[in-house]
């Protein structure tokens, strides 16, 4: 018996977004990623065709990173010891996106400072052709004294600055109209909060494609349907018509999970939690892709056979698609 | 507009054109069309021109039409006969001033006669340029010159703070002060303030920037203090200052006039002091100022432009230097200041709260022993009371805190004193009704202060201030610091000036008494009349959406949000405050059924807030669509059917009820944001409102209490006992201590004369 099967019609649609700029474009890079532009919820190829799958951002951290777990270490050895080169790795491994990640230490062990940060940034730049996403170690006045100044040494890549949050997203947004860069909108797990902060910053005269969100996300077993819930609700308003929510949604399945005791910590455990380093990126891969279910356009991940292993997922979502 | 102003500026206009067309007509003959024309370091051409024009000026020879532009922007002067409103003319005038200053400074820079060269001057950094006339050369600003226009590197670091508001505004000061003392005192006040100075102009030769610098100020980037020039034209770069901020950080292009004035006015807190004689050309250039939406504020006899309009208020202000009250030029310089501030609504952010203890909200909860105490003030040995009061702007000095009577030190150890706590507020957004918004903050704000605890309201507060804090050197006025900081940094929206007096005198305290407890009174019948049926909106409050994201609450003047902590007067408040936040106005528009508490507004509200899950609320039933709730309300009601009425359960009160259920267990039915007819969660001060589910038969509805509501509310219960003609109503409901199950209940209820039992059925 044939079955019907019913199709929603939405009248709002997520906004197209696209990341870095070539050449030709004011920028550097050689590639460029566009997001968003979903009509439907995600996957629902048969109302809808997806305009762009969701994408596969590699966090690179600016300076070698105290507290990552040991699969990470080992996965990535002596890499992390110089951004540009894991930049590259991460092209290599056929990222996306390259999420430069900044922490409050500098070189040295030393605060963070604007040179550090406006030198790494254009290092990795050398290094890498993907467009960035650069991200301050979430304090606003640190995240200001360095994203200024990288905006300013950047202008015209179109590079995503963060994180721009109610704390200051009019220095953010002011430096990203300046150069001709975009944002990232991050909002902790509240659907009118996030659309509060996205009337704050279009008010502010910034494009509406030139905003992505971050709604803020929980790891697997550690919050993640609060995060989903949100993302959901956000994708639902915006296909409902809502425009302060119809922005596209990066999310940080890496950040997450790999803080998580699950993949951090490898000894004393019961046998039955299996293998370490499998486990890690199983912890990652799966909350991953739940993000992508829930409707995320770029999810940041940290370890590189999860990149290969969404990659494949993402694939096998869209494959009714292209086949 | 004055038809004085009017006639200077069109006058001043007519010749600045003139001037500029003679100097352009010699330039073009002795340096030919195709001299390059720029402005150091800035790739936004000649700004001015680029941004109301669109066009990109580089050479001498593209200049004449921008002058043909200003030209055609000219008006005779108005005659004396025909008064007519010379707004657009003068606002035309203006900007033919600017597109002609702007052209005479780009053929100074021709003729390297800017910056203008002052022999002897230093700048304390300034704009770099390389000019073959000039010393130095090279990309060290070279002395014995002044700045001239702005770079673009310098527009970039400040344009930055002044949008993200680390810098509140600029002043553009043009002419001279009335003596060098006067100059410098003004600057310091603007400094102070973190407002950026941009100085030109003179009056008789003499200008502000000689005065400063014959006081030894130094003047460049690095003091926030730039000298364009010592004549009027120079003030040119004030504006390509503000144009370039909006074409910067605005995201907007040449040729975009009207945007980028907009930007301006909206923006960038900026206005011109205009310091000593006003000329002809001075009202052509302020007029050029208007129409960036930048006040004009004079310290001499000048007529005024009040109403708004271009400006978001005053146009206009002549404030008299002589007319300033104060005992010397620091005071008349801050009033001064604070004028222009008040005038241009420039907000300033008070950063910390400057006491010698530890502050945050951390300390809100901290207790002060008696035997760890300095001092009380209030509880049973003295008293103590604050009052909020809203005043006029140019009643109230800014941060001024007073102290009237005995200071700590003559209080004796463990001791207590009587204390008034008097906080005047003004603002242009400031309501009367916002007064006891604000003034219940005063617990919070002063409880954040490590080792001091503040209890009660009105005239029952009771602060106690401990050893510690009093020897780390916490004194009176330090409760003024505290509350100025605060109400500046958390109500910033809707106070631009807050004044305390904090009074121990013991007649002054209780003299002052009587007049607190008027207001207090007063309010409170404002409260009593401000009914649903006296507004036109209602509030939405969308806090509680985090958890429960389909919960919509809606708060009217007479039912307050369930939590208890919102009311109308509050959402009100939160409004002004963040226009964008949780509190949005619900305009009622036609009412569908005034029993049940039905507006088209509401229901609307209803379906957008819930996202389509409820379509109707009810206001004043619990029988009929009730309101949802999310889980923190205060009281949980739920409808006895054998009885045909309601009992009302306290957050407070863990013990079983009538309906089989405890509070956490009713929680779970009455919360998530679902409406459940027969079940809602409410604040504990709707009980006591009119409106009470009046559609249902109101208070007389109530079968059952908990006992902690009887009592706590004791007072406002017996009035609602009165208004509804049966004295001994509250005796009739039954509680906890009496009844515990729906057998006890309705043999209670008949012996004790309940008036539920006779009403008509609720179902
Ligand atoms: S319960 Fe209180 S805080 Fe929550 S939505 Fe209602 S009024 Fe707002
Ligand atoms: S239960 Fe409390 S925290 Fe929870 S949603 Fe309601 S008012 Fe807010």
């Amino acid at each position: 018996m044939p079955v019907e099967i019913p199709k929603d019609s939405w009248p709002g649609s997520v906004n197209t977004v696209t990341l870095g700029a070539t050449g030709d474009q004011g920028g550097s890079r050689t590639s460029t990623v566009t997001i968003g532009g979903e009509q439907s919820l995600p996957f629902m190829h048969f109302e809808n065709p997806t305009p762009h799958r969701p994408v596969i951002a590699m966090e690179v951290a600016a300076a070698r990173p105290a507290d990552w777990s040991a699969v990470l270490l080992e996965a990535w050895g002596s890499t992390l010891d110089d951004p540009a080169v894991w930049a590259r790795a991460c092209e290599d491994a056929g990222a996306d996106l390259i999420v430069l990640q900044f922490g409050l230490k500098g070189s040295d062990d030393g605060p963070v400072s604007a040179e550090f940060a406006v030198e790494v940034v254009k290092e990795v730049m050398d290094s890498t052709g993907l467009p960035l996403v650069v991200l301050g170690p979430g304090q606003a006045e640190i995240d200001n004294s360095i994203l200024v100044p990288i905006a300013d040494a950047t202008k015209g890549e179109r590079i995503v600055l963060g994180l721009c949050e109610e704390g200051n997203y009019r220095t953010i947004v002011a430096a990203a109209m300046a150069n001709d860069h975009l944002v990232l909108g991050k909002t902790p797990m509240d659907v009118n909060l996030a659309k509060q902060l996205n009337i704050l910053m279009t008010d502010m005269g910034l494009p509406l494609d030139r905003i992505v969100m971050d709604p803020t996300t929980g790891a697997l077993g550690y919050g993640i349907e609060y995060g989903y819930s949100v993302m959901e609700r956000l994708r639902l308003a915006a296909l409902q018509g809502d425009a302060m929510t119809q922005l596209p949604m990066l999310v940080t399945p890496g950040v997450e999970t790999w803080k998580t005791k699950e993949s951090k910590v490898g000894a004393g455990i019961p046998d039955e939690w299996g293998e370490w380093a499998e486990r890690g990126v199983n912890w990652e891969t799966l909350t991953a892709v739940a993000l992508i279910e829930a409707g995320a356009d770029v999810v940041v991940l940290r370890h590189p056979q999860s990149l290969v292993r969404v990659r494949a997922a993402i694939a096998e979502l869209t494959a009714s698609e292209t086949a | 507009m004055s038809r004085y102003i009017a006639t200077r500026a069109i006058r001043g206009a007519n010749a600045l054109v003139g001037e500029a067309e003679a100097m352009l007509e010699q330039a073009l003959s002795e340096k030919g069309p195709d001299t390059p024309v720029a402005f150091p370091n800035t790739a936004y051409h000649l700004p001015v021109i680029f941004g109301m024009t669109g066009k990109e000026i580089a050479h001498l020879g593209e200049l004449p039409e921008i002058l043909v532009q200003a030209r055609s922007l000219l008006h005779p002067t108005p005659s004396r006969e025909h008064w007519t409103p010379y707004l657009g003319e003068t606002l035309d005038s203006g900007m033919a001033t600017l597109l002609a200053a702007e052209t005479i400074e780009a053929i100074r820079y021709v003729y390297g006669l800017q910056p203008e060269s002052m022999p002897g001057f230093e700048l304390a950094g300034g704009t770099s340029f390389t000019s073959p006339d000039m010393n130095g050369g090279g990309n060290q600003p070279p002395n014995g010159h002044l700045n001239g226009a702005i770079d673009d590197i310098q527009l970039r670091s400040w344009g930055i703070q002044l949008v993200d508001g680390r810098m509140p505004g600029f002043a553009a000061i043009v002419g001279c002060a009335s003596s060098n003392e006067a100059a410098v005192q003004i600057v310091r006040e603007l400094q102070r303030r973190n407002i950026l100075c941009f100085l030109s102009g003179n009056v008789n030769g003499h200008s502000i920037i000689d005065q400063l610098h014959e006081e030894g100020v130094e003047l460049g980037y690095d003091t926030y203090t730039v000298p364009f020039g010592t004549d009027t034209i120079s003030a040119i770069y004030a504006l390509g200052f503000a144009t370039r901020s909006a074409l910067t950080f605005g995201g907007l292009k040449g040729g975009q006039p009207r945007e980028i004035l907009n930007y301006n006015k909206d923006r960038v807190f900026a206005f011109v002091l205009a310091l000593g004689e006003v000329d002809d050309l001075k009202y052509s250039a302020a007029a050029g100022a208007i129409n960036f939406g930048f006040p004009v504020i004079a310290d001499t006899v000048i007529p005024q432009i009040l109403p708004t309009g271009i400006t978001t208020y005053e146009h206009v202000v002549s404030m008299p230097w002589n007319e300033i009250d104060g005992a010397n030029d620091t005071e008349k310089a801050e009033r001064l200041v604070q004028k222009c501030i008040e005038v241009r609504g420039v907000k300033v952010r008070v950063a910390n709260v400057p006491v010698p203890v530890p502050y945050g909200s951390a300390f809100e909860g901290e207790v002060v022993r008696k035997a760890d105490m300095r001092a009380e003030f209030g509880g049973r040995d003295s008293r103590c009371f604050e009052y909020l009061k809203m005043a006029k702007l140019d009643e109230l000095t800014d941060g001024k805190i007073e102290v009237i009577g005995r200071g700590l030190s003559d209080v004796p150890d463990q001791g207590s004193m009587d204390m008034a706590i008097l906080i005047e507020v003004a603002g242009r957004q400031m309501e009367q009704d916002f007064e006891p918004v604000l003034e219940r903050q005063i617990h919070y704000f002063v409880n954040g202060a490590s080792g001091i605890q503040h209890i009660g309201q009105r005239d029952i507060t009771w602060i106690r201030l401990s050893t510690k804090a009093a020897e780390a050197g916490f004194d009176m006025e330090h409760f003024g610091k505290i509350l100025h900081a605060r109400f500046h940094s958390d109500f910033g929206a809707i106070v631009d000036k807050v004044q305390v007096t904090i009074i121990t005198e013991p007649e002054e305290v209780e003299a002052r008494l009587e007049e607190a407890r008027a207001a207090y009174d007063f309010r409170n019948k404002r409260l009593a009349d401000l009914t649903d049926t006296a507004v036109d909106e209602f509030y939405s409050c969308t806090l509680c959406q985090s958890f429960a994201p389909n919960h919509v609450c809606i708060v009217s003047p007479e039912r307050l949000g369930l939590c208890g902590a919102y009311n109308w007067l509050d959402c009100k408040a939160s409004f002004s405050i963040n226009p964008t936040g949780p509190n949005q106005p619900i305009k009622l528009g036609r009412i569908i059924d005034p029993v049940r508490g039905y507006w088209e507004g509401t229901n609307a509200y209803a379906r957008i807030g819930s996202h389509g899950v409820v379509e109707e609320v009810a206001m004043y039933s619990i029988m009929e669509n009730p309101m949802t709730a999310c889980g923190c309300f205060e009281c949980i009601m739920m409808l006895i059917p054998e009885a045909n009425g309601v009992m009302v359960v306290s957050r407070e009160d863990t013990s079983m009820t009538p309906a089989g259920m405890t509070f956490s267990t009713l929680a779970g039915m009455a919360g998530g944001g679902i409406q459940t007819p027969g079940v809602m969660g409410v604040g504990k001060y709707y009980l006591i409102s009119p409106k009470f589910i009046s559609a249902d038969g109101g208070f007389k509805r109530v079968v059952w209490m908990s006992s902690v509501l009887k009592d706590g509310m004791a007072e406002e219960l017996k009035m609602v006992a009165e208004r509804e003609g049966d004295a001994e109503l509250i005796d009739r409901v039954a509680d906890e201590r009496s009844v515990t199950t729906v057998e006890e209940l309705l043999p209670w209820l008949e012996e004790n004369g309940h008036p539920a039992l006779t009403m008509d059925p609720i179902i």
